[in-house]
């Protein structure tokens, strides 16, 4: 077996490898072109996009409409044939306008969790953009495509299954986390496809299940494919390409990360994260964090009153390079980011990888 | 508060939740008294949306703790 094409909908990328939207400012027109241009689906974060907007603190909203527009714009200029999406986060309080926003520049999908996004298929009927919740159980892909069904005669695109292992923001509980209580993502993915399959039977339409969290190596990919899967999402890796929107101080913190340097924080967001120890994890973890003097009103669930921190300067401060005062989010597997190298040379690894599970598996033979 | 509009809510938390309608009362809070998870509760507001043909938004299901706030809100908006 090569590495197969992932087919969602009319879209058909040459490789089965979606890069996860990072944010702030991680994956933006840049990276995810390089990814597109390669064969694989880039996506633009939507997340934030407007932090480099002169408006960006006195208007939010607007700015973040703007920052979307362009780097969509600017991804297509790099990419004019590649597969572009956006990924928006259900918790933001602008939603469902950035979410217009995407659709009215013919982004090819978006991918959305922190939330399920019951309401997104009002959005894109009609239109070609394909629409892909991110989940972290059987329950909640049932749940989401049973509403979206009934109320909208729609079927998820394609579904994103998020285990333990991701970077940024996870959907489990804490106590899970440090209690190890979370099953594997093979499993969960093995739960989503046992509860999704009557929905392609009965609908007569395949719904591509896309794995994602500590998928690193080519191996990794087929043993995902082995269980079902029709394709991956891998965001750490490409952190430290050369194509990656972040400053070299970010890229820098990734090589520099060991194992022991990733850990979990309680995000403002409700969520926990996890994120590289630094200077700024020290002091949340010494509860010794300045108050939060200024908000954006960025996310529904987030209170500046009790907040320890603002979760939007943090990431904005690592994104420009300042990383011992800001907030680095990585994948379990971020240790072993160990170079920086561009986009085609890790699809190149990749590759290299998959075949060299596949001779091993003939030679099983 | 409506007789019939809690009878309705209270089935379809017992419903929703796996358990008996005795164990659901007005003073019940989904979350702390009865075992609601998020999606248990993001399930059951789509239920009673269907049940009573009203729209929840994310902030007002929020705000829905108990099986009284969810029979006042519905008394509100139908
Ligand atoms: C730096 C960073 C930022 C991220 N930001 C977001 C985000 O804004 N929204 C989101 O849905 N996922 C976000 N993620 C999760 C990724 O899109 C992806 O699903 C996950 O990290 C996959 O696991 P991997 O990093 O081990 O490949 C982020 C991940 C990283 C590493």
């Amino acid at each position: 077996m090569n590495l197969p094409k992932l087919k969602i909908g009319n879209l058909v990328a040459k490789l089965p490898v979606i890069q996860g939207g990072m944010g702030i400012g991680v994956s933006l027109s840049k990276l995810s072109s390089a990814v597109a241009n390669e064969g694989g689906i880039g996506i633009i974060s939507g997340a934030q996009t407007g932090f480099r907007e002169k408006n960006f603190r006195t208007d939010n909203n607007r700015a973040n409409v703007n920052g979307i527009i362009k780097e969509i714009k600017k991804a297509r200029n790099l990419s004019p044939n590649g597969i572009l999406g956006i990924n928006i986060l259900k918790a933001s309080n602008n939603y469902f306008e950035l979410v217009k926003t995407a659709v009215k520049e013919k982004i090819d999908l978006i991918i959305s969790g922190a939330g399920l996004p019951i309401k997104l298929p009002s959005f894109v009927k009609n239109t070609k953009t394909k629409i892909v919740p991110i989940i972290s159980s059987g329950r909640a892909a049932k749940l989401i495509t049973k509403v979206w069904k009934k109320r909208y005669d729609y079927l998820p695109d394609a579904i994103v299954v998020e285990g333990k292992k991701a970077g940024g923001h996870l959907g489990f509980k804490k106590k899970d986390l440090d209690n190890n209580s979370i099953k594997p993502l093979k499993e969960i993915v093995k739960d989503v496809i046992n509860v999704i399959n009557p929905f392609e039977q009965k609908h007569n339409q395949k719904i591509p299940i896309i794995a994602a969290g500590g998928i690193y190596t080519g191996e990794d990919i087929k043993d995902f494919l082995e269980i079902g899967a029709s394709g991956v999402q891998m965001a750490t890796r490409f952190v430290a390409a050369e194509e990656c929107d972040a400053d070299i101080e970010f890229k820098k913190a990734y090589i520099n990360a060991t194992k022991e340097d990733i850990c979990f924080i309680e995000s403002p967001v409700g969520m926990p994260g996890r994120v590289i120890k630094n200077h700024f994890v020290e002091k949340y973890t010494n509860n010794n964090l300045d108050s939060v003097d200024s908000c954006y009103k960025c996310l529904k669930r987030c209170n500046p009153k009790t907040a320890l921190f603002c979760i939007t300067d943090a990431l904005i401060k690592a994104v420009n390079g300042d990383t011992e005062n800001g907030l680095i989010f990585i994948g379990e597997n971020g240790y072993r980011v160990n170079k920086i190298s561009t986009v085609k040379e890790i699809f190149e690894d990749i590759k290299k990888s998959f075949d060299l599970k596949k001779e091993k598996l003939n030679s099983l033979i | 508060m409506d007789k019939k509009i809690l009878e309705t809510v209270k089935e379809l938390t017992a419903e929703q939740l796996g358990i008996e309608v005795d164990e659901v009362n007005e003073k019940s809070s989904f979350i702390d008294d009865l075992g609601a998870d998020s999606l248990d509760t993001m399930e059951l507001v789509l239920a009673l949306e269907d049940e009573f043909g009203i729209e929840i938004s994310d902030e007002e299901t929020e705000k829905l703790k108990t099986v009284a706030d969810a029979v006042k809100y519905i008394e509100d908006n139908k």
